[in-house]
């Protein structure tokens, strides 16, 4: 307790970063003996309290403490074959609220991340359309604009978990879900802009990427609530999230949200693309596949405690906080069992409730010190409530990778340390 | 080997001369080396890929990078003495399999010398044994300045105009050639072929010079690539294997796909006529077509189905059982017993580095 730098705790392992936790409550518990002691970091004068810090400009975009270095997303090398078609995950044991930071938004690339100069950017409105159009970044903003906040997911997000537990850790598990507040034009008018055809039913947005990628949207959501954006809370897109301009389908699976959006093409069917034919497509017991599977249904997650969020407290007081979302509109209600599914308690909702958009969480506990089972179980407005993974299993059987919303249980051991189980 | 050693010689006389400065220019060698990207790392942090990483590169003799798994051409070329300069990795990355014959190397070469130039300045600049190379950096930036502004006067600034008609009069009408540029999209009824064609003989060492790096000489896959061939009446099984002739619903997908993004790190490079050839490839890979001398083109191109065409449906999710227990959930003695744990996380920590790659294998990938 005298190094009063302290040291960022990226280099702990989880397991020494528990034990430390442990020890500084043994310490704080034996303080009463020493009353005229003290704490040192109260009784001595520190530096920071004594020097002159940084002045203004030292940090002209700032950037988190040092002592949240390892607050990052991170990847899982062996899933993909190279960096540049790959995901890495949200952080989101170390995040509170509904809103991701910027700089902490999952990544999913398909030809690494395209750097392009807004004044190079164009984007394009053929097909079935009156005048196949060409806008400059500057002609889109001036069309009016929109502000809203919505949840992206990743259609295979929870996939690596479908036949059961793999990964330790709410960020590997869950963490390829992101929410931001965007800016940006409705498609509609965009769409209107150009004049649809009548026999006009199916959109399809382009990237400027390396992949170029593409997939169909039926005409009717892209008139409903699609966006162009070209900001996230409140600054531009960055640039591995479509810089300078992506397409926004709220409630959809990411993987239609177009990055680095330079094309959107009308026709009258789909184009049964890559990524809506051999991938993004579910496989079921029978063989069947489904496709255009694109609503992303209720699902939620315990955040803390998890297993790279122990408990490092003991018994007492605890707060039990997560993550809940719904593609079809808001979450109404999220319960909490401590016993495995047994007995359920509905938790706090703290925060915006806003349609399509993560929700925050709360159940405050007396935890008594003793192993537990927590999962929590979210429902939406239409009363749609989330499955066991038994019941998605049962359904769809073993190979279905996407959409897997079922419920996700933590073992949090009478030590504090958090493990992903499933459970009877 | 003959060709080889010609360009050794020349590559040792060439590195003798004193004070050989580059001639290229790093920061556009940087773009160059996109080309390179899907396969090479170079920079802070690089690892070996498909290829080994690049850092210090210069001076490196051939095949000894540590942990990169060579060809045996290129070990033996190492053995023979070849070591990595300026003109070494010129000669090489002219013409790859001219100079390395037998290297795993599948880039086909540069074809510009300012390319060339340009990329072994930007290498240059990652190998502290290239003095020469260093020196260039730092007059670089002032010279990449000059072009970008000379660039900026020449093209037109974009402005935002309005035009007459639409709601807001905002954008301009798109060009019939702007409008062929981009839309190069295929739908199964064959909207969009371009006209062409190629055989599947034409189509086999197109495949083996761009594709089979990655995706394997009889499109098994190599590692975590795509598997493009076989995994016929696998979908009910235990592991199914998806390939464009066992899952795949058509075959608009593949020309589609390929002509706008393969091959990967380098899209867009081949003609109409080498997608066609490389589509008839992967038909006879899969079985679908078994004549080596079949033509796909754009006339018979709609004629050909894939086999699990029939086994896709809509999204019926909505009649799963779990879908209708709407109304309130069970809040109280909701499981008769007391919960078990039946199955517990199989990989206990994934902090990047520390799982073991075997021990991982057969874990479902992200897509």
């Amino acid at each position: 307790m005298s190094d009063t730098k302290g040291s960022p705790p990226q280099n702990l392992s989880r397991r020494s970063l528990l034990k430390a936790g442990l020890a500084a409550g043994a310490v704080a518990g034996s303080a009463g003996a020493a009353k005229a002691a003290g704490d040192p970091l109260i009784t001595e004068v520190q530096d920071w309290n004594r020097y002159l810090g940084d002045g203004v400009q030292a940090r002209p975009y700032g950037t988190p403490s040092e002592f949240e270095s390892h607050v990052v997303r991170r990847d899982v090398e062996w899933l993909t074959a190279s960096t540049e078609s790959s995901v890495n995950f949200t952080p989101l044991h170390e995040l509170d609220g509904i809103i991701t930071p910027n700089g902490l938004c999952f990544e999913r690339h398909h030809g690494g991340i395209s750097e392009i100069n807004p004044a190079d950017h164009r984007l394009m409105i053929n097909g079935l359309v009156d005048t196949p159009l060409v806008f400059t970044m500057e002609d889109l903003k001036r069309f009016p604009r929109e502000n809203r906040v919505y949840f992206l997911e990743c259609a295979a997000n929870s996939g690596m978990e479908w036949r059961g537990s793999q990964l330790n850790g709410c960020q590997y598990t869950h963490g390829m879900v992101h929410c931001v507040m965007y800016t940006g034009v409705p498609l509609k008018l965009i769409l209107e802009e150009a004049g649809i055809k009548t026999n006009a039913k199916w959109v399809m947005p382009e990237g400027a990427d390396a992949s170029a990628m593409t997939r169909s949207i039926p005409m009717e959501k892209a008139l409903d609530d699609c966006l162009i954006a070209f900001k996230m809370n409140g600054e531009a897109l960055r640039p591995e999230q479509g810089y300078p301009l992506r397409l926004v389908v709220p409630g959809w699976e990411g993987n239609m949200w177009v990055k680095w959006l330079r094309r959107i093409e009308v026709g009258d069917e789909p184009w049964h693309q890559r990524e809506e034919t051999s991938k993004y497509t579910d496989l079921l017991a029978s063989g069947k596949a489904r496709r255009f599977t694109w609503v992303m249904d209720a699902k939620s997650v315990i955040t803390s405690p998890s297993p790279q969020a122990p408990v490092t407290h003991g018994k007492g007081p605890m707060v039990i906080s997560g993550v809940a979302w719904s593609g079809n509109g808001r979450i109404t209600r999220v319960d909490v069992s401590i016993d495995g599914g047994r007995n359920w308690k509905t938790a706090r909702i703290d925060g915006p409730s806003l349609p399509k958009a993560l929700h925050r969480f709360y159940l405050d506990i007396d935890w008594d010190g003793s192993d537990l089972l927590i999962q929590s179980r979210a429902m939406d407005e239409n009363g749609y409530f989330q499955p066991t993974k038994n019941e998605l299993r049962a359904a769809r059987g073993e190979n279905s990778i996407y959409h897997n919303n079922g419920i996700q249980t933590w073992y949090v051991k009478a030590d504090g340390t958090v493990e992903n189980v499933e459970v009877s | 080997m003959s060709k080889f050693l010609k360009a050794l010689c020349l590559g040792t006389a060439l590195a003798a001369l004193p004070g050989l400065a580059i001639a290229g220019d790093a920061a556009k060698g940087e773009k160059v080396f996109k080309k390179c990207a899907a396969c090479h790392a170079v920079g802070d942090g690089a690892r070996n890929k498909v290829g080994p990483q690049l850092n210090e590169v210069f001076g490196r003799t051939a095949g000894t990078a540590e942990d990169y798994k060579y060809s045996k051409a290129m070990i033996q070329a190492g053995a023979d003495g070849l070591v990595w300069n300026e003109s070494t990795i010129a000669a090489y990355l002219a013409k790859p399999k001219d100079m390395i014959k037998g290297t795993k190397m599948a880039f086909a070469g540069l074809k510009k010398q300012e390319d060339l130039d340009n990329v072994i300045a930007y290498l240059a600049s990652f190998s502290s044994a290239s003095p020469a190379a260093q020196d260039q950096s730092s007059a670089e930036p002032a010279a990449a300045e000059q072009t970008q502004t000379a660039d900026a006067s020449a093209a037109a600034a974009p402005v935002s105009a309005t035009r007459d008609g639409g709601v807001f009069g905002l954008g301009r009408e798109a060009t019939e050639d702007e409008i062929a540029a981009w839309d190069i999209d295929i739908r199964p009824d064959g909207t969009g072929l371009p006209v062409g064609s190629g055989t599947v003989a034409d189509g086999e060492p197109i495949y083996s010079e761009n594709c089979a790096v990655c995706h394997g000489d009889f499109g098994e896959g190599v590692g975590r690539w795509p598997v493009l061939a076989g995994g016929h009446d696998t979908l009910r099984e235990d592991r199914p294997e998806k390939t464009i002739g066992s899952y795949w619903p058509y075959l608009s997908t593949v020309y589609d796909y390929v002509r706008r993004a393969m091959p990967y790190g380098n899209a867009r490079s081949l003609s109409d006529d080498d997608v066609y050839a490389l589509t008839a490839y992967l038909l006879y890979l899969n079985d679908v077509v078994t004549d080596e001398d079949f033509e796909l083109s754009n006339e018979n191109f709609t004629d050909i189905h894939l086999p699990n065409e029939e086994n896709f449906i809509a999204d019926n999710r909505a009649d799963e059982e779990h879908y209708a227990q709407k109304g309130e959930p069970c809040m109280s003695d909701c499981k008769p017993n007391a919960v078990e744990i039946t199955m517990r996380a199989r990989i206990l920590d994934v902090t990047p580095g520390s799982v073991d790659d075997d021990e991982a294998a057969g874990v479902g990938g992200v897509d």
